[in-house]
């Protein structure tokens, strides 16, 4: 059985409803790293949602593990785009927040175990920054006192710490700069590769999700009235050849009506 | 002055600023000494606008000697003795315990609107009632209070629960629907169950404002405090004021309004440090 499977699912919005989703199908299998691509508004990150337990279908089901999801929870880490970090909070207590609200709740976090646990947790915490280019003086710095790369880096820190079985990512390197992006997409990428976990990242940008994807699933409106389903989806061979890239980013342009960043890009000719 | 100085890109320089910031204050105090000594050279007997010898001497009689109506002390009491049996000390420390209970009385408020913010059923169960009860003008409630709750303490302090309590429910609330969903989700993932993310994620990230929030509430709060001590109250800083008011003793009346004032400036200032040394991370707009 599928990891994560999307059965038959559609979401609507408003009154009178707005069909945003319609009849979803798909299954994930556990160490894909997926990615959903589609213009803005396609209902990427409502699919992402519905994984998440978030959100929930008008019709149809999203099931983890065979479970039917209902909310949030630690099976699945995420990384948003913006306000992934608690602002109160420094680098290193936003890592270790996991850790210690899944150990200890608001009465036991003032027992004597809480701190001898805690000094575990940083120590972990620690390492986890180091794996992930950040340095120890960062440590101690509010979020706001990092750049947006860090931030990620950050972000990508405190989801890894609760060793999830799937990491979601919505639009994750969307806000950073090209440069930054790259070296998170790597970061990234080595990752997935290390641990072994499922990836599900919803992005945009066509070369993005050829770079990270082992699977392309591509959404897109049939008409701006109708809701969005699954245009098309693809494996895509890790490490991707730059020709096969080219060839495939040519294959998706064709599609979107010639533009590497969908948000650009026009209503999809298919 | 450069003819541009008025305009927005001016950048007024640390003695200018300093310089215009006491201008107001500095020609308030003139005027009022114009005019206090205009009016005692017409009529030496003057009591309105009493002159600062006058003052002075009012209100140290009030901070070392007894109110009227209390026990007078022995002529060779200490110095510390006669302050703490002053009127003023006596007026200030009444205001004072009401002030405290009444701010301690709010603690439910923000946790009410935290949670009204977070729980959709504690949302709709309270937000309709809260938005009218928000609408009621509390000074018109207190001879309910006062029948209700008699004239003792328990009256005045609800007046200023019922005064203020609302708006910190709102405010609270507010603030609370403001905190990004992505980071209640985030912390759903990251292991956290409903009250770890009320009080560990929520309560934490709006506490700055929420203090905030009570700062600029308190002169709401001295306000209803000051309404109740005057109508019903045997002591405190407004029931001295209006006794005084009776006798026309504007040389003690002045100076307690100034007292008032600085109590508060100094509540406001220290809550402002204790926020800025609490939350660190917190940068006010």
């Amino acid at each position: 059985m599928a990891l994560i499977q999307v059965q038959s699912v559609s979401v609507a919005y408003g009154s009178p409803a707005k069909p945003v989703l319609n009849n979803i199908g798909l299954d994930i299998e556990a160490g894909e790293f997926i990615c959903l691509l589609g213009r803005t508004g396609c209902g990427k990150s409502t699919l992402l949602r519905l994984i998440l337990g978030s959100e929930t279908p008008a019709s149809g089901v999203v099931t983890v593990k065979g479970s039917p999801r209902q909310r949030p929870d630690p099976v699945c880490g995420y990384v948003p785009q913006k306000y992934s970090l608690f602002p109160d909070r420094t680098v290193l207590d936003n890592i270790t927040f996991g850790p210690e609200v899944s150990e200890f709740n608001l009465l036991t976090r003032w027992s004597p175990r809480f701190y001898s646990r805690r000094r575990e947790f940083r120590k972990e915490a620690l390492q986890l920054m180091q794996r992930l280019g950040l340095r120890e003086s960062d440590a101690g710095k509010y979020p706001d006192q990092l750049s947006g790369g860090m931030q990620q880096r950050v972000a990508i820190a405190q989801a890894f710490i609760n060793k999830p079985r799937i990491l979601l990512m919505d639009e994750a390197f969307s806000a950073l700069d090209p440069g930054t992006r790259q070296g998170m997409q790597r970061l990234m990428k080595q990752l997935w590769r290390d641990t072994g976990i499922t990836v599900v990242f919803v992005t945009h940008n066509t070369k993005e999700a050829l770079a990270l994807a082992t699977r392309v699933v591509v959404l897109a409106k049939p008409a701006p009235d109708q809701g969005a389903g699954i245009l098309m989806q693809f494996p895509v061979a890790q490490p991707c050849a730059e020709a096969e890239i080219g060839e495939l980013t040519t294959r998706l342009e064709s599609v979107f009506g010639g533009s590497e960043d969908l948000e650009d890009s026009l209503v999809p000719t298919a | 002055m450069a003819a541009g100085s008025f305009l927005m890109h001016a950048k007024p320089g640390r003695f200018s600023s300093t310089m215009l910031s006491w201008i107001l204050f500095a020609t308030g105090i003139g005027l009022y000494f114009y005019t206090a000594q205009a009016r005692h050279h017409e009529n030496p007997d003057d009591r309105v606008t009493p002159t600062l010898a006058q003052m002075v001497k009012g209100i140290t009689e009030a901070a070392v000697k007894p109110a009227e109506d209390d026990e007078p002390l022995a002529d060779n009491a200490p110095l510390t003795q006669r302050l703490l049996a002053s009127m003023l000390w006596k007026d200030t420390k009444a205001t004072a315990r009401r002030f405290v209970y009444s701010l301690a009385l709010l603690v439910p408020a923000v946790l009410l609107g935290l949670h009204m913010g977070l729980f959709p059923y504690a949302g709709a169960f309270f937000l309709r009632f809260v938005l009218f009860f928000d609408k009621i003008v509390a000074l018109s409630l207190l001879p309910i209070l006062f029948i209700a709750f008699g004239i003792d303490e328990l009256s005045k302090i609800m007046l200023i629960v019922i005064g203020v309590a609302p708006t910190i429910i709102l405010d609270t609330f507010n603030l609370s629907r403001g905190v990004p969903g992505e980071q209640l989700v985030k912390a759903f993932t990251l292991g956290a169950r409903d009250f770890d993310v009320a009080y560990r994620v929520v309560m934490k990230q709006i506490l700055p404002r929420v203090l905030n929030s009570l700062r600029l509430n308190l002169k709401a709060v001295m306000l209803f405090l000051f309404a109740g001590e005057m109508i019903a109250s045997t002591e405190g800083l407004a029931y001295r004021i209006s006794l005084l008011r009776r006798h026309m003793a504007m040389d003690v009346i002045i100076p307690y309004v100034l007292w008032v004032a600085l109590l508060l400036f100094v509540v406001d200032l220290s809550m402002r440090l204790l926020n800025r040394k609490l939350h660190p991370w917190f940068h006010e707009a």
